[in-house]
């Protein structure tokens, strides 16, 4: 019995010793980075399954300038933190904001880009007549006085309303903190299930990055959509868009910081940004 | 519907490959799932019958519990404690680094302990339905337990489980669909993924879900014509 022990340990062994093969140290020299997949122009998918985007482009860039090999994986866009944690990939670029909340859990670089987020509604609705429309309001330390004045002068205008937005975003956050008490905070688990309800009149606005909504109004099908109100950007709105990288690997963070603020320097996001967006969404300094 | 064509079709433009290829893994990792529960569940409803006190126990609780707790959950129990604990059992060893479990297994794994438990129940209400005197006639006979379960326990069993092992087997199908937050290019996943890219959520959605219907309506008709083979030497009255 005891031999018999001592076989079964043995073949358990070897059993995992492939798996203890793969798992060598970490020198950087291949990073593998977890993008959603389904957010465009951030990241998607064309029709033969390719992940394109303009952090797909990003990546590709960031790595050069890191000299590392870099595999893109898609993920799921919920679960990609505690992924990341447990060490499914060393990197997330998945269009995803630097928020007070996710940096308890993980760390950013820099941020690559900064879009602030507002709201569409359709245009027969009485929202599309809201208050100080296009409007940049910023939620950092020095300009939170001025936003939480114009939020208030949106209130009366909100009052009852429904508003639609992704849920666990930094969108679903200032809602959660500004709004609560004023409107019907719906969330989605994707963007474009938020959208389909606007447009079949379920929810009176939808709350987003202007990156992605100008997109979506901007389609042929959605001309009834439009852009609406004030845009908010910073604090709880996240302080832009950066890497996301486990707190435990300090050297990996430096070099992707390094190879953000290089490509930010050089104009690298502002030409594939404008190639994506239509617009530059490089972050001020 | 032109445009409906050449999203959804097989074209340079088109994401029919795509989509047939997720509708693929949804039957992949179902079937997978479905055949790692109806072991699971045979081992239930074996210990459930005639284990010891323990075996007994432990085995209701997993049928308790599994069936109690949301699948989403499972699967996350399953995919992110399972990579964790890999990779702590690999640091014993000497190993550096991540130990994954791969998201098809993981996914496979997660809905085929869920399908157990619920199988472990019709097993066992399929033995159940076996009249007694047919098992006593086959002991009396000297009948040795392994060929009493190929020759009399086993035929009718599963002849009794048959529809509600179709039910199972739906849920199954269904619950395929959760396994895409562990990144598994699924039916669901890839809509998803389609609807984000194309910004034409409908499209997708809908495409999607006609193929899962196409599936639980094709894999119910397979188990109507196995319960009707089952049946054939039993009297209907």
């Amino acid at each position: 019995m005891k031999l018999w022990n001592i076989c079964a340990a043995i073949a358990a062994c070897s059993l995992l010793a492939p798996a203890v093969a793969l798992a060598q140290a970490k020198d950087w020299s291949s990073i593998k980075i977890a993008t959603e997949g389904a957010y465009k122009p951030w990241n998607f998918t064309d029709a033969s399954g390719k992940l394109i985007g303009f952090e797909v482009d990003l990546a590709e860039d960031l790595c050069k300038r890191m000299k590392a090999k870099c595999e893109i994986v898609a993920q799921a866009f919920d679960g990609m933190i505690p992924a990341l944690n447990t060490g499914k990939y060393d990197a997330i670029m998945a269009g995803m904001n630097i928020t007070d909340k996710r940096k308890e859990a993980i760390a950013f670089t820099e941020p690559y880009g900064r879009t602030p987020s507002t709201f569409a509604v359709l245009k027969s609705s009485p929202l599309a007549k809201l208050p100080d429309a296009d409007k940049v309001y910023s939620l950092n330390p020095e300009g939170l006085s001025v936003a939480e004045k114009s939020i208030n002068d949106l209130k009366p205008m909100l009052k009852g309303k429904v508003i639609g937005v992704q849920t666990s975003t930094a969108q679903a956050n200032f809602l959660e903190k500004y709004f609560k008490d004023v409107v019907d905070i719906r969330q989605y688990k994707t963007t474009e299930q938020h959208d389909l309800d606007l447009a079949a009149g379920r929810v009176d606005g939808v709350f987003a990055s202007i990156s992605y909504l100008k997109g979506v109004v901007e389609e042929p099908k959605n001309k009834d959509m439009m852009l609406a109100g004030p845009r908010y950007g910073g604090g709880p709105l996240g302080f832009g868009v950066a890497v996301g990288l486990r707190k435990g690997d300090p050297e990996l963070l430096a070099k992707f910081d390094a190879a953000v603020k290089a490509a930010v320097a050089d104009g690298t996001v502002k030409t594939l940004s404008t190639k994506w967006f239509g617009f530059d969404i490089t972050p001020a300094h | 519907m032109a445009d409906y064509v050449e999203l959804m079709g097989f074209g340079p433009k088109g994401w029919g490959l795509l989509m047939a290829q997720a509708a693929l893994m949804t039957i992949l990792v179902s079937a997978t799932a479905f055949a790692l529960g109806g072991i699971l569940g045979a081992l239930v409803a074996w210990a459930r019958i005639e284990g010891k006190r323990a075996v007994r126990v432990g085995a209701d609780t997993y049928t308790t519990v599994l069936r109690g707790v949301p699948d989403l959950l499972v699967i996350y129990l399953l995919y992110f404690g399972g990579s964790q604990a890999l990779t702590s059992v690999a640091h014993l060893l000497g190993a550096k680094g991540f130990v994954g479990v791969n998201s098809f297994a993981a996914g496979a794994i997660a809905v085929g302990i869920i399908s157990g438990a619920y199988q472990g129940e019709i097993f066992r209400g399929a033995f159940h339905a076996i009249a007694r005197g047919e098992l006593e006639a086959a002991r009396s006979v000297g009948m040795p337990r392994l060929l009493l379960f190929r020759r009399i326990i086993a035929p009718q069993a599963l002849r009794f489980a048959i529809p509600g092992l179709g039910n199972v087997w739906q849920l199954a199908l269904k619950e395929s669909a959760l396994i895409s937050v562990v990144g598994l290019t699924e039916l669901l996943r890839q809509a998803q993924v389609g609807a984000g890219s194309t910004r034409q959520p409908f499209e997708f959605f809908i495409t999607a879900a006609v193929l899962y219907l196409l599936l639980s309506t094709c894999s119910g008709m397979a188990f109507a014509r196995a319960e009707a083979v089952a049946m054939r030497g039993v009297r209907r009255s």
